[in-house]
């Protein structure tokens, strides 16, 4: 399944709440979380990171991953965490919207 | 689920920035976004490799969900991770700026001695900096406020039988060079010598200083009154004044304010002008003054054009004529033309321009002329004071800085780049300097004022010093460039002091580098030598000013006042009514108590010199005429009330007048010669009885003179200039309407008198303006006036600078004794006397002051060159004022290096061991 627009963004903060984590941690616990209903590139996961990261709502830093790897950690900032609570308390509110609108039936006679 | 931050290599970016260190850079960024790709598309590997995919399947896999090829990918994320950190540097600039200045806004408030000391410094650097630049700008730099000023040119005589040139014109000359010089657009000329005028009719007799102009002086010059009209070309010419009866006047715009209250009502006022009718026909523009801002008003030359072929009028040097070049003429060809016009009037006019050349200057470089030189070198010397002043703070900030290097060694080691370490060295430079520098404006603008008030009346064409725009924006510059002067040193030492070799020394010694303790010797040497140089300056400079007190003017002026009158010739038309009020006035004067003598003369000593002319002497060849002999008169008792000495013969008396027959030629015509005239005109001969008359070709209508002494001689026009000779005629035989009345005073005030002089010239003529009174000493103090001027702001300068100096030997003397110490210590524990200490620390202050002394010295042999016009009877390379000054500074920088010195050899070595 594709994912709505601006949506990714917010999925990604959503999971480095959970603590710091690398790409691939975060891809895995998205497709995880989501029983692998939701389809992200990791192209586009990755140019997400870079998104967040310019407007300072993740910083990122290098670290040793459990297998010994590199890998670049990003942690979410004070002002990414205002934007998760944000934009998900609208993402939810948006997708209820939706909800209601697609599972309405037809009126009753 | 997280992982190890890595030690070191990641530096958080809250440290980062703490520290001042740079962000990445651009290599970086990619690497990052390249390293993480890679090492995202291992993870994803492995994972599905756990998962039981081969290898082959796992990479392929990997590829797919990657959703694009991997070389796009890659690119797209190097891109964004770039444009990323750029944004990033650019913030983090601003913000490390902002930093940096906050940085040292703390580092001056932590030292406020240090912040003081270089705000104070700089601010005495570039306040004077700024005053002096007001001056040159205002006096040599600002264009003449003309339409297309450097079309100017002044014209002028010269004289090749006195070897002179720049003189002043004769209105006969200057008509035929206008005529016939056709490299000349318009020339137009106004009287040279300052004329007064009294200005009756508004209650109080008025003195104002006015001055003569052709008719088309004004539109030459391409300014037009503000009111009222301006002259016209009929105007040169007096018929055009005797058909109108009057006397058309244009103000100056301060004029106009002050006198008739800025009204419009004053155009077409009709005033007495000396006795004759005038009427104010316009008020010309305000700032407008020419040739100076003393000029109160104008008007026409006037000239008689019956005149114009009279051989005594080609002689009349009166006035100076200003040309301006016609479009597409070349200076070179409007000087060759006047040449050529002025070897043709010496053709036409062999009597009188046998000997007369011509020639022109541009007009800004001849009005500025005399001053420019002691300007500039004012601007020279006090540009040297600030340079001195940068080298002190830039000491100060390296001896600081050398106590900084622990934080600039751990600020290094963190990985901050030495450009950055640079910049945050700069930023405190710029921060100090602007402190400084405003401080500097404010006291330029002080200072300006003062220099305004300082300067020497009549000194220079302009009374104020504008702070402008361009004063400013110099003052900014000095400002910037001083910053940068000062703060490069300690900057350009971060950059080369590594941060281990730093980190290395650890807390212990808390000394200066050797590299640091080089740059600040060198400045050190620096600042000695240009205040050497300065202070040599200043030492000629006053040693000439001596030498100059010591000149005998010839007079004694001890106790002497001298009354200024001038009679309007208008109600006092023959020598009998002139001779009679001076008479009685003379008589009145001596009257009051306490004066001891009076007298009078038709000039002034050392400021109004008269009129020069020609003479023969009889018996002598008829080539063997003199020129340029000084001609005055003087009443009975001149000499004696002046305290000249009657070296020949006798003075005049009473008997020496007559007041009949003025005109025809008479026997029992007097006079007296100056010392000067008898030496070179009658050596090894008695001058007394010898006949002579002021006519270069004697005729039958000649009016020869007895000589019946000889005086002392008296300088004339400048207290450097050896006198000039001199022929003096009696009062009662040479009447004039302007005199200077000499009143002796028995001790005290000799001012005191004029009160009672100024009530009696009352009596006698209510309707004489109030007269200029100035006790003979002043007149004498005053001739010296721009001397003492520049003594006192070069001497000004030339302190600040040995102060500056001595501050710097005194301070690495005391840095090397305080880093020596324990060394010092030792030795005295080891048997050491005080006295070794003392020479130890002493060699190294003494040393770089001697360097600095011989560099200063080096330097000012050349140097002093450019002041050779401006001293009196010494050369610039004075041996007196050399050994004087050198054996002086030897002496301040010892005492420098030794007050240090001494401090470090009394310490007790036990107690410096032990704070090891």
């Amino acid at each position: 399944m594709a994912l709505l627009k601006g949506t990714l963004d917010v999925l990604v903060l959503k999971t480095l709440s959970w603590g710091p984590m690398h790409g691939f941690e975060i891809t895995s616990w998205l497709e995880e979380r989501s029983g692998g209903r939701i389809g992200v590139t990791d192209a586009a996961l990755l140019q997400a990171l870079h998104r967040l990261e310019e407007r300072k709502q993740v910083t990122a830093e290098w670290g040793v991953t459990r297998n010994g790897r590199r890998a670049r950690y990003y942690a979410l900032t004070p002002a990414g965490r205002a934007a998760l609570r944000e934009e998900a308390a609208a993402l939810v509110d948006h997708v209820d919207a939706l909800t209601d609108i697609l599972t309405a039936r037809r009126a009753e006679p | 689920m997280s992982g190890t931050p890595e030690l070191g290599r990641g530096i958080r970016a809250g440290v980062r920035r703490l520290f001042r260190l740079p962000p990445r850079t651009r290599a970086q960024a990619d690497a990052d976004a390249d390293a993480e790709l890679d090492a995202f598309l291992e993870a994803r590997i492995e994972h599905l490799v756990a998962r039981g995919m081969t290898p082959a399947e796992a990479r392929a896999e990997a590829l797919r969900r990657l959703g694009a090829p991997l070389d796009d990918v890659r690119a797209s994320l190097q891109h964004s991770a770039e444009r990323r950190e750029g944004r990033r540097r650019v913030l983090d600039w601003a913000e490390a700026v902002l930093a940096d200045v906050r940085f040292a806004a703390r580092q001056f408030v932590r030292t406020p001695g240090f912040t003081v000391t270089a705000v104070l410094v700089l601010a005495l650097g570039i306040g004077a900096t700024t005053a002096i630049f007001s001056a040159v700008r205002a006096v040599v730099l600002r264009p003449l406020p003309f339409a297309q000023p450097e079309r100017l040119y002044m014209l002028w005589e010269s004289n090749r039988e006195m070897g002179s040139d720049r003189e002043v014109v004769s209105p006969p000359n200057y008509l035929d060079w206008k005529e016939r010089v056709s490299s000349f657009a318009d020339v137009e000329a106004y009287g040279s010598a300052p004329f007064q005028v009294t200005i009756t009719g508004l209650g109080e007799p008025l003195v104002l200083d006015g001055v003569p102009v052709t008719g088309g002086f004004f539109s030459m010059l391409g300014v037009r009154p503000m009111l009222g009209r301006d002259f016209t070309e009929a105007e040169t010419w007096a018929e055009a004044t005797w058909r109108a009866g009057e006397t058309p006047l244009l103000l100056s715009a301060r004029t106009w304010r002050t006198v008739f209250g800025g009204e419009a009502s004053a155009i077409g006022r009709a005033v007495e002008l000396n006795g004759g009718h005038a009427r104010i026909v316009g008020v010309m523009p305000e700032g407008f003054a020419f040739p100076s801002e003393a000029v109160d008003l104008w008007m026409p030359s006037g000239w008689a054009s019956e005149n114009r072929e009279a051989a005594w009028y080609r002689r009349d040097q009166s006035i100076r004529p200003i040309a301006r070049l016609a479009p597409g003429a070349t200076p070179e060809r409007a000087r060759a033309e006047l040449e050529t016009v002025a070897a043709q009037l010496a053709r036409e006019h062999p009597a009188t321009n046998t000997h007369v050349g011509a020639g022109l200057s541009p007009l800004h470089a001849f009005l500025v002329g005399d001053v420019r030189t002691p300007l500039l070198i004012l601007l020279g010397a006090v540009g040297l004071m600030l340079l001195i002043a940068c080298a002190n703070v830039g000491n100060l900030l390296l001896v600081r800085a050398s106590g900084r290097r622990q934080e600039l060694a751990v600020r290094a080691a963190l990985g901050a780049g030495r450009g950055r370490l640079v910049r945050q060295m700069l930023a405190e430079s710029l921060a100090l300097a602007s402190l400084g520098g405003a401080f500097g404006i404010a006291l330029g603008v002080a200072g300006t004022r003062l220099l305004e008030r300082l300067q020497p009346a009549g000194l220079l064409r302009v009374t104020t010093f504008p702070v402008d725009a361009g004063v400013v924006a110099f003052a900014v510059l000095a400002t910037v460039t001083a910053a940068l002067l000062f703060g490069a040193f300690p900057a350009l030492l971060a950059r080369r002091s590594g941060p281990g070799e730093a980190l290395r020394e650890g807390g212990r010694t808390g000394g200066v580098a050797p590299g640091t303790r080089r740059v600040v010797g060198g400045l050190v040497v620096a600042e000695v030598a240009l205040a050497t140089l300065l202070v040599l300056g200043a030492g000629l400079l006053v040693r000439s000013t001596i030498q100059l007190r010591q000149v005998d003017p010839g007079f004694d002026p001890d106790g002497v006042v001298a009354i200024s009158i001038n009679l309007p010739g208008s109600r006092y038309p023959g020598p009998p009514t002139i001779a009679a009020f001076y008479d009685e006035l003379l008589a009145r004067i001596r009257a009051i108590p306490g004066v001891e003598s009076v007298a009078a003369s038709s000039t002034l000593p050392l400021r109004d010199r008269g009129a020069t002319s020609d003479f023969f002497i009889a018996g002598r060849a008829p080539d063997a005429y003199g020129t340029e002999v000084v001609r005055r008169s003087v009443t009975p008792g001149y000499f004696e009330t002046m305290g000249v000495p009657l070296l020949a013969g006798r003075g005049f008396t009473d008997a020496d007048t007559f007041t009949d027959r003025w005109d025809e030629p008479r026997d029992d015509r007097v006079a007296l010669i100056n010392a000067a005239l008898a030496r070179q005109y009658f050596p090894g001969q008695d001058p007394v009885g010898q006949r002579i008359t002021t006519d270069r070709v004697p005729d039958s209508t000649s009016q020869w003179r007895t000589i019946v002494g000889v005086v002392g001689n008296e300088r004339q026009s400048e207290i450097a200039m050896p006198a000039q000779i001199e022929l003096i005629e009696p009062f009662g035989q040479a009447i004039d309407t302007r005199m200077h009345i000499y009143v002796r005073m028995a001790g005290g005030e000799p001012t005191r008198v004029v009160p009672a002089v100024r009530a009696i010239v009352r009596e006698l003529d209510p309707e004489l303006p109030l007269i200029d009174a100035v006790a003979m000493e002043d007149v004498v103090a005053d001739s010296m006036a721009l001397d003492r001027f520049l003594m006192l702001l070069l001497g000004a300068f030339a302190a600040v600078a040995l102060v500056l100096a001595l501050v710097g030997v005194y301070g690495i003397t005391a840095q090397v004794a305080r880093q020596r110490l324990p060394e010092f210590g030792l030795r005295m524990a080891l048997g050491a006397r005080a006295r070794d200490i003392l020479g130890l620390t002493l060699r190294r202050g003494l040393s770089l002051v001697i360097i600095g002394l011989a560099l200063g010295v080096a330097a000012a042999l050349t140097a002093t060159r450019a002041m050779a016009g401006l001293l009196y009877g010494i050369t610039p390379n004075d041996p007196t004022t050399f050994l004087t000054v050198t054996s002086l500074l030897v002496a301040a920088g010892f005492g420098a290096s030794w007050l240090p010195a001494r401090r470090a050899a009394r310490l007790d070595p036990a107690t410096t061991l032990r704070a090891e």
